[in-house]
């Protein structure tokens, strides 16, 4: 399921990020690699904020979408 | 012999406030990613051999922000004769990513180990030692708030410059990656220097066209890596950039397996997230920060701001200084042409400028408070939910809160906005909000027209923000501006307690560039505008009606017409609105036959109120609101656009919309309220159709991309 339908405070393990550009190679710069432990601390109508390796990454619900757990 | 050192590290790692510890410098440390757009350098403190360059933050070398752009053409190609790797301890897997890629550029570098007191407060552990054995490069322990360390890692990465150190061994990756990079090595290795040779091969494989630009290769060579590459995409069943990603992490974490031991926290929320939970809120969220904004707006324009204001203008620039000038001058038998330019022109026109500092430095002072201490940056976040609906940006939201006070530090902030399409239409439409030197302009229209009701001003605030979204709105449907908004990915910074000198030097930062302005622009400008309104076109000194600015204004004001105002006198005032804004009200004052009025210009309210009607003269504020900023304000245009032709872009958008929406209110005013209908009315109505017209049609890009999506599909 993508990120948006998590729960705050849900934590979960990345399985894979869709789509094939920028967006995406930055996203894993930032530490959203397959595998990887996510936490979400706060949601804002889809707008997430969440804890990946340690720290803190707003990302956006058209991002989160693309996040898959 | 000088040796440049570089420093390089992550966004918000603590690299601002090591550069200023070792260079003794007083550059703003900022609570908010991207505070270092442009690479500063300084001389060390300790031996003034060493120049240390401070490059913007990244998290890594590939080129998504303008950022890493800067940084990587910098390490790549300058090369520096060493290099100082700011780690973050308290982060250090992210933290490691860029490192992993900063050891394969082929520079000495040595890793300052940031933030180690964090680390040990936490009860985390890292075995130093060997994780200095496993990256292959020294490793010292600093902190840089604390001034720990960072002179021992400075004398360290001197010392590498000095001895020509090699450059530290780059991790390895799997075994069948190392062959495939081996052979696009031996392929290239005669195009490049021997000292990239392994980044190179490693961004050909990754497929990145700058790095491909840069080398030249033939068209067979290219095709052989293009070949490697699929192979191995194959083999690794994915995408190049991404089987390096992965190696990269991997890399990662065998190293941290053996010299990092995390502390088990059982999933605690920390402060900060304890905080975010509340301040971004579904509900919360919106009216904490209408709250905070209101606070912040009471206290820099409605009290204490204002306040201080008002002495500077109605004390220090009344009673103090002209007097004292005057007595100087007269003391020194001057010509009474110059007293008058010097007294007149000068004082009084810088004297207004400066009038708006405290006020400024009041607003400026909060909203470094308020970044420094980490909300800043979750404001980019609420807000970025209502922006994107009109193709804006969250973080497009901080560059008009600066723009209440100035109109030139706004359009600086507009930097941190990586996405270029973004950066220049926030560029273009930040001045349409009100700043702190339109406030007389809406002081006079209110008190002359609209027996001083609040509603005016308020009412000005919305006006800005509307124009801000229709234009949004109606720019992102053009060509200049197509395409997907930005995605919305930023790092929040923690919360803490803002230091003292670091909001000191925030707020001086932003208000120098307005003092700046009053000391260069106004001043030249001021001369002029007394020049041109106390001489006629054959030199001599005559009463205003019959200047030369009288003469350019008579020859202008037709154009006002439509929009109600068409006397010279408003012509003259929008005109000496773009030197500054707050000149609209004393020009206009001067043009009356008032030697001098107040800030607002309650003396002329009575003969202003003659020659406008309530309808022109909102129509009036609303062009001087909205129409191309003050000469300041245009030169930072013209800077952070970068380029002549955005310039005249902006401006040429800003006089246009501006002309069009006055003349929509004057023309549909007077139908609705007087009942008058002519010619000038139809041009309102159908002006007022076509913009409504440009902001509910489909989006052009849009439909051909659908329609491009929909062949492909057949």
């Amino acid at each position: 399921m993508p990120l948006t339908f998590a729960s705050v405070g849900q934590t979960a393990v990345i399985q894979r990020i869709t789509g094939k550009d920028d967006v995406r190679q930055h996203l894993a710069e930032l530490g959203f690699v397959a595998g990887e432990k996510v936490t979400i601390i706060s949601s804002n109508g889809g707008n997430l904020i969440l804890n990946i390796k340690g720290s803190r990454i707003a990302l956006d619900a058209s991002m989160a979408q693309r996040v898959m757990l | 012999m000088e040796y440049k050192i570089a420093l390089a590290g992550n966004p918000n790692c603590g690299k601002t406030t090591m550069f200023n510890d070792l260079t003794g410098s007083s550059q703003y440390v900022g609570n908010w990613p991207g505070v270092t757009v442009e690479k500063k350098e300084g001389k060390l403190k300790a031996n003034k051999q060493a120049i240390i360059q401070d490059l913007p933050g990244i998290y890594s070398l590939s080129p998504y922000t303008l950022e890493e752009v800067v940084s990587r053409n910098y390490l790549v190609t300058q090369h520096p004769d060493a290099m100082i790797n700011i780690v973050d301890a308290s982060n250090l897997e992210r933290n490691l990513y860029l490192t992993t890629q900063l050891l394969e550029i082929g520079v000495p570098m040595v890793i300052a180990l940031n933030m180690m007191d964090l680390v040990r407060k936490n009860g985390d552990k890292i075995d130093v030692a060997k994780l200095s054995q496993a990256l292959g490069c020294q490793i010292i322990e600093t902190s840089a708030l604390k001034g720990e360390g960072s002179a021992e890692v400075a004398k360290a990465a001197l010392t590498l410059a000095q001895r020509k150190s090699l450059a530290p061994k780059p991790l390895s990756f799997d075994p069948k990656l190392e062959e495939t990079l081996a052979m696009i090595q031996k392929q290239i290795a005669g195009n490049c220097d021997p000292n990239n040779l392994r980044w190179f091969a490693i961004k050909l494989f990754e497929r990145d066209e700058k790095a491909m630009e840069q080398l030249n290769l033939s068209a067979a060579v290219l095709d052989q890596i293009e070949a490697l590459r699929q192979e191995a995409e194959r083999e690794f069943d994915d995408d190049a950039e991404s089987i390096i990603t992965h190696e990269r992490y991997q890399a990662i974490s065998r190293i941290l397996k053996t010299c990092y031991q995390k502390q088990q926290t059982k999933q605690r929320l920390t402060t900060s997230d304890k905080i975010d939970k509340i301040v971004t809120n579904r509900i919360l969220a919106l009216p904490i920060f209408a709250l905070v904004m209101f606070v912040v707006y009471y206290l820099s324009i409605s009290t204490v701001g204002t306040m201080m204001t008002d002495w500077v203008n109605d004390v220090l620039f009344t009673e103090i200084i002209p007097p004292a000038v005057e007595g100087w001058l007269t003391a020194a038998n001057t010509a009474p042409w110059l007293q008058s330019l010097v007294l007149d022109g000068i004082i009084a026109g810088v004297g207004a400028v400066l009038g708006f500092l405290p006020q400024m430095m009041v607003l400026f002072l909060l909203l470094a408070l308020l970044e420094d201490c980490g909300y800043m940056a979750r404001i980019a976040f609420i807000m970025d939910r209502v922006f994107r609906r009109f193709g804006l940006s969250g973080k497009s939201f901080i560059p008009m809160l600066v723009g209440l006070g100035c109109g030139v530090p706004a359009v600086q902030a507009s930097r941190t906005i990586e996405n270029d399409r973004d950066r220049k239409m926030t560029i273009m439409t930040t001045t349409f909000i009100p700043c702190s030197a339109k406030l007389p302009i809406i002081g006079l229209i209110s008190g002359a027209l609209f027996h001083g009701s609040g509603w005016v001003a308020t009412s000005a605030y919305f006006v800005g923000i509307a124009a801000i979204i229709v234009s949004g709105i109606i720019l992102k449907k053009t060509k200049l501006f197509a395409g997907d908004p930005a995605p919305f990915v930023m790092e929040l910074p923690a919360y803490h307690i803002p230091s003292v000198k670091g909001v000191l030097i925030h707020m001086w930062d932003r208000s120098k560039a307005f003092v700046r302005k009053a000391g260069t622009i106004i001043f030249l400008s001021s001369a002029l505008i007394w020049f041109l309104s106390n001489f006629n076109f054959s030199l001599q000194m005559v009463e205003t009606p019959d200047s030369i600015l009288a003469s350019i204004g008579r020859v202008i004001a037709p154009i006002f017409a439509p929009l109600g105002w068409g006397h010279w006198e408003a012509a003259v005032g929008s005109f000496a609105g773009l030197v500054a804004k707050e000149n609209l009200v004393s020009v206009m004052a001067i043009l009356y036959g008032f030697a001098e009025v107040a800030e607002n210009g309650d003396e002329m309210w009575s003969v202003f109120a003659q020659n406008f009607t309530m309808i022109s003269a909102y129509s009036f504020l609303v062009f001087n609101l909205l129409c191309a900023p003050c000469f300041a304000a245009i030169g930072a245009i013209r800077r952070e656009m970068g380029s002549g032709k955005w310039t005249w872009i902006a401006i040429g958008y800003q006089c246009l919309f501006a002309y069009v929406v006055s003349l929509i209110i004057y023309q549909i005013g007077n139908l609705l309220l007087g009942g008058t209908f002519g010619l000038g009315t139809v041009v309102g109505i159908i002006l007022l159709a076509a913009m409504v017209y440009l902001m509910v049609r489909p989006n052009p890009e849009e439909r051909t991309r659908k329609l491009k999506v929909a062949k492909t599909a057949a």
